[in-house]
């Protein structure tokens, strides 16, 4: 704000040692800047309503979130047309523009939101600042924070964040229960629906973090409509949550409701117990089974490495005296072979020289009959020439033997008379003779 | 700089331990040291897991709170 022309009167020489222009008459300034803010563009706001207060002529109230406030201000006939009951905490949308009230000598200025509309906030106007917040709250990356952090599967030490009166706290006990998990619980109750609720849930968050041992966090609600939930989507908590050093798991309102701490937390669940299943990851009974499996099966090596190279060393400590055994075997058994193979030498021997006899024995006989054979001959050609000399052959020509009485040859005449009685003897037989007295002449 | 012992990792070196051993291709000594680290490893799950099992323990952080801070106070 300048004003174009330092006011008539006013004007006194530069202030020693500035260099900003004026001064100038605050009374002008003040019109100024109430004209220049009543140039700003009329918008809708949303926010809480914070301290209704009546005036003569206007309704005044503080509009509120977690990031800021702004006085409004409404003439009174227009409020009182609308028909609302505005008390604090109601989430409602107003329409205006910026105005400022320059005051006077004798009353004090007052900027202001110049409200022309008011309505309260149905759950369209919700949803859509809750996306607008969301679309803030991502772009600053503030989503992954809380992803990024190691999360035990086993911690010792849960806190719960709820309400102390609400079904939430029982659920994720019976979650815990079905894990089989009995360890530490610390619970920060904490109102979880009205105006306060975000900033006590936010503090019970640090303090629990603000724990050495609390290794996890639950934040637990049951369902509700958009504006109970709504706590849940405030900036201040969300920005605590996302920043947190330990993992939150979060399970607010029913699966369908998807609030803004569902964001930023680590794990986001559709139920309470289910939140208590996703902070003790590892079911206690099966790890305890499983555990026993590793511990006798880690026992039966350790003891089977020791028991075979104990064998394998008694074996090396035998193996010596086993060697010189086998050795000797060994000896044995080449001996009874060369026995049997010079055994088996001599039946061979033998079998070749009786069958070299036998072949011997039939050269013989073959020679034998060959002898034979030829003495045949010899004798048939022997008989044949003997045969020649035969006697009866003699007779057959017409020759006769003459023979005494004793068969012996008679060859002369006195052997003939002095034998008497003769046998003369043809070819064809013999016939009987006497010596006779006569000689033939 | 080695990570901080948790129950998954220690868990997670056991099966390697005895995924190991199950090969049969460890030698005395190698057997003899991962059968050892591995009943150290199996004691501290098994120390894990008796923490979480000895009971409930309810507390409430605003007590918790006071005990802490007049545990912290110097009277």
């Amino acid at each position: 704000v300048h004003p174009a022309q330092p006011v008539p009167g006013t004007a006194a020489p530069p202030a020693h040692g500035s260099t900003l222009p004026g001064p100038f008459a605050v009374g002008a300034y003040a019109a100024q800047l109430k004209a220049r803010l009543q140039q700003f563009a009329g918008v809708q706001l949303i926010g809480e309503v914070w301290g209704v207060r009546s005036g003569r002529a206007r309704v005044y109230f503080e509009l509120r979130d977690s990031r800021g406030a702004l006085p409004c201000s409404m003439w009174q006939n227009d409020f009182d047309a609308l028909g609302v009951e505005l008390r604090d905490g109601l989430r409602v949308v107003v329409g205006g523009g910026c105005d400022y009230y320059p005051g006077s000598s004798t009353s004090s200025p007052s900027f202001s939101f110049a409200v022309t509309e008011l309505r309260p906030a149905g759950a369209g106007d919700l949803l859509a600042q809750l996306e607008r917040l969301r679309r803030r709250l991502g772009d600053e990356g503030l989503f992954d924070i809380q992803k990024q952090l190691p999360r035990p599967v086993l911690p010792k030490t849960i806190g719960v964040v709820t309400g102390e009166q609400g079904k939430a706290r029982d659920d994720v006990l019976a979650g815990l229960r079905r894990r089989g998990w009995a360890g530490r619980l610390v619970w920060a109750f904490a109102p979880v629906q009205d105006r306060h609720a975000a900033g006590r849930i936010a503090a019970a968050l640090r303090e629990l973090a603000a724990v050495p041992e609390v290794e996890v966090v639950i934040v637990a609600r049951g369902g509700g409509s958009l504006a109970d939930l709504f706590a849940f989507c405030d900036e201040a908590l969300c920005r605590t949550v996302a920043l947190l050093r330990v993992p939150v798991i979060a399970s607010v309102g029913h699966h369908t409701d998807r609030t803004l701490i569902d964001d930023v937390a680590a794990v986001s669940c559709s139920t309470p117990t289910h939140a208590a299943e996703a902070a003790v990851r590892l079911d206690c009974r099966t790890a305890r089974s499983e555990l026993t499996g590793h511990a006798q099966r880690l026992r039966l090596h350790g003891h089977r490495a020791i028991l075979v190279r104990a064998r394998t060393l008694g074996h090396l400590a035998r193996a010596p005296s086993q060697q010189v055994e086998r050795q000797r075997r060994q000896l044995h058994q080449l001996l009874r072979e060369l026995r049997a193979s010079a055994r088996r030498g001599v039946e061979q021997g033998r079998a070749r020289a009786a069958k070299d006899l036998l072949v011997l024995q039939r050269t013989a006989d073959r020679s034998r009959t060959a002898e034979r054979e030829k003495r045949r001959r010899d004798l048939a050609r022997l008989a044949l020439a003997l045969a020649a000399h035969d006697p009866e052959r003699t007779l057959a020509r017409g020759y006769a033997l003459v023979e005494d009485g004793s068969g012996e040859p008679v060859s002369s005449a006195p052997a003939a008379r002095t034998a008497g009685d003769l046998k003369v003897r043809f070819h064809d037989g013999a016939v009987a003779a006497r010596v006779g007295e006569a000689e033939p002449a | 700089v080695t990570e901080p012992r948790t129950y998954e990792s220690a868990v997670a070196r056991i099966e390697v331990i005895i995924r190991r051993l199950d090969s049969g291709e460890a030698g005395l000594r190698e057997t003899l040291d991962l059968v050892k680290e591995g009943r150290e490893l199996v004691e501290y799950c098994a120390g894990e897991l008796e923490a979480v099992s000895t009971g409930l323990q309810e507390l409430r952080l605003d007590e918790l709170v006071a005990r802490l801070e007049s545990a912290g106070s110097p009277s």
